[in-house]
């Protein structure tokens, strides 16, 4: 086996899934950011997204990047409006709203179950035949949601940096009171995060989907690194989850590469064991933990 | 269609009418199998092919044992694929219930996992879980009505390396009971046909993401991937990386029937050339009443093992008939055992086992391998326990 070639294609599996992972976790930590709690609910929006993503496509023949544009958008308005309905009055109240967000989980997934039925789909790929570059190989489907995905993540920080909405998001992230003595309302931000961010999830199912098989039961898998990626790296902090979603990414490609998949998994979780316990905020985190 | 309405509504009208007429004595049947996740086409499979056989029998105004007539009611509880669900649900079947006859579950682990239960009360279990452990001389009440790798693998694969020219193969597999039960009967049946199982990965069921393994395996110059032992969904995704990663070899499943599940996932394109595996030849005229009334009443794509259990399920109720009771669980497991040559959907149906497991509690039925083409499985060669051609 040539190393030196299986590392070269390691490393690009690993940041593309990384990048996958970043969609997921940055989502996640936005809402747990803004209103202090764990959604559980996150992996069955990446379920919804995808979904989404499929009957665009398939139903309405739509491009690939209309069908992804048009789940995000619905989403952010789905995720808001559950917010306000469902999830306001726990919005001083993160322990049973935790639970709540369980049960719209599960509501969610047996909704999808009912309505879609168990039998896992196929979105057509968005592009056929793979990328070479030398004897390294990137299937050009993979190529396409890579590019798909940076765009989606270069809009999210232009809009969070630059736009007033998304600064005050970002304060109400930074200190929820201090925030609302400067006059950024809960009653537009709290919805607003919450549907941005499961929104970031749905973007991050609707690019999977042609990866991926789309079923009810694909968001388990993508909440759970998700948790991990967030652990790692700092929860609530948005460079955090950026920067440990890569490394994730690579760790289980590397791992993968050179031990069997089941030790790779379990070093996964050894290093997110380590993590807390070293450094309990997680690698960019500053919270008072 | 006018007519098939037709006979509905009159099928209908007749449950209806002999539910009135006799106040019934009610016969209930569990189905312990996974309704969700990535077994869950099995699962669903496994308890429509009861809900159709008590259908059958229930249209002609209910199960007649012992001069009684019974109206067959299926119970089903979802085991999720994992032996503790199993495990809690059996107790709910059996002591909450009152079941004595269970199809299901799917799984390995699961079925294991209920035996304590099920073989203490005298229950009568059919399942699809295809470890060598499943059935035995100490599992009285055991019977598992799909053939399994231990009976197909063997035959298949000589075949396919005799007219394929396959050398290295390479294969994944879940990494549960189910799994490592598999990949040592494929390594064995590889190397006995005068092949190898080069590389073989195990992995966690969730995984969806194939591509550091795949790498690793290609890079091996493995010219075949054998896909046996892993759920629909996964095997499609499987397929459906390693052709995005350019993998030009063949794609061979030799057991566990998922082609339509499989082609749902990866794609037609992906899946042409594919060697499969398939408990039912649909061309058979048995075989097709089968799918062609699975088809009226489901509208899912009919998965491979369905007909084994509609088969089993229909050798119960005869056994049951025979038995003279439903409630003895003993006498029905003694006519079961007994019933030789029964004309079910599969073909001509019998009890074997003895050699491998130590008890004639495994179904022998024929099989076949068939090559994809154009999303549809065409029949290549013919099989039983003895050989392909």
């Amino acid at each position: 086996m040539d190393w030196g070639l299986l590392l070269t294609q390691a490393t690009i599996n690993g940041l593309i899934i990384g990048l996958l992972y970043l969609l997921m976790a940055v989502g996640f930590t936005l809402v747990f950011g803004v209103m202090r709690m764990v959604n559980f609910a996150h992996g069955e929006f990446y379920m919804l997204g995808s979904f989404g993503a499929y009957f665009f496509t398939t139903g309405f023949h739509l491009p690939f990047l209309a069908a992804v544009a048009l789940t995000f958008i619905g989403s952010i308005v789905v995720g808001g409006l559950l917010e306000w309905l469902i999830l306001k009055p726990f919005r001083r109240d993160e322990l049973n709203g935790m639970i709540v967000t369980i049960g719209m989980a599960m509501i969610l997934q047996n909704l999808a179950l009912m309505v879609f039925g168990p039998d896992p789909l196929s979105m057509p790929a968005v592009a056929e035949g793979t990328l070479a570059i030398g004897s390294i190989v990137i299937p050009n489907s993979r190529v396409y949601v890579v590019i798909f995905a940076m765009l989606v993540l270069v809009g999210l920080y232009l809009f969070l940096r630059y736009s007033k909405p998304g600064r005050a998001l970002r304060a109400v992230v930074e200190d929820f009171e201090i925030a609302s003595i400067q006059g950024i309302g809960a009653r537009i931000y709290y919805p607003l995060g919450f549907g941005l961010g499961v929104g970031l999830a749905a973007v991050a199912g609707a690019l999977m989907a042609p990866l991926f098989s789309v079923s009810p039961f694909i968001g388990a898998t993508p909440l759970l690194k998700a948790f991990i990626v967030v652990v790692l790296g700092g929860l609530g902090s948005i460079p955090g989850a950026a920067f440990a979603g890569l490394v994730l990414g690579l760790i289980e490609s590397y791992a993968s590469l050179f031990f069997s998949s089941s030790t790779a998994d379990m070093l996964i979780f050894a290093v997110v064991m380590a993590m807390l316990v070293l450094r309990p905020r997680g690698l960019l985190g500053k919270g008072d933990i | 269609m006018k007519f098939k309405h037709a006979f509905f509504a009159m099928t209908a009208m007749a449950v209806a009418f002999t539910q009135q007429v006799w106040a019934q004595d009610t016969l209930k049947l569990g189905a312990l199998v996974t309704l969700s996740g990535a077994g869950a086409s099995w699962g669903q499979g496994m308890k429509n092919a009861a809900e159709l056989a008590a259908d059958k029998v229930n249209a002609q105004g209910g199960l007649e044992v012992g001069g009684k007539k019974y109206k067959v009611e299926i119970i089903p509880y979802d085991d999720k694929y994992q032996a503790n669900e199993a495990v809690t649900v059996a107790n709910r079947l059996v002591f909450e219930d009152k079941v004595q006859y269970i199809i299901g579950p799917v799984g390995s682990a699961p079925v294991l996992a209920i035996q304590p239960i099920t073989e203490k009360n005298k229950v009568l279990v059919f399942t699809l879980g295809f470890t060598t452990k499943a059935l035995g001389p100490d599992k009285q009440y055991t019977f598992r009505p799909p053939v399994t790798t231990a009976e197909v693998s063997q035959p298949q694969i000589d075949w396919l390396v005799k007219t394929q020219g396959i050398k290295k193969v390479g294969a994944l597999f879940p990494n549960d009971e189910t799994g490592q039960s598999i990949a040592k009967d494929l390594e064995d049946a590889y190397k006995k046909a005068g092949s190898s199982l080069a590389t073989k990965e195990f992995f966690e069921r969730e995984r969806v993401d194939f591509v550091p393994l795949l790498t690793r395996m290609m890079a091996k110059g493995i010219d075949a991937i054998e896909l046996d032992g892993n759920a629909p969904a996964t095997s499609g995704l499987i397929l459906k990386q390693a052709r995005e990663l350019g993998f030009k070899g063949k794609i061979v499943r030799t057991g566990g029937p998922a082609t339509q599940e499989i082609i749902n996932v990866a794609g037609k394109g992906a899946a042409e050339g594919m060697f499969v595996h398939t408990p039912m030849d649909p061309q058979q005229p048995s075989t097709k009443t089968y799918v062609d009334l699975y088809a009226a009443k489901y509208k899912t794509p009919l998965n491979g093992f369905s007909p084994s259990f509609y088969d089993a399920t229909n050798m119960l109720f005869e056994a049951m008939r025979r038995a003279g009771t439903v409630t003895d669980s003993d006498k029905v497991k003694v006519e079961l055992e007994k019933i030789k040559d029964f004309p079910g959907a599969l073909g001509t149906l019998s009890w074997t086992g003895e050699k491998t497991y130590g008890i004639n509690h495994q179904l022998n039925a024929p099989f076949f391998v068939a090559e994809v083409k154009d999303g549809a499985e065409v029949i290549r060669a013919r099989c039983t326990v003895d050989g392909c051609q």
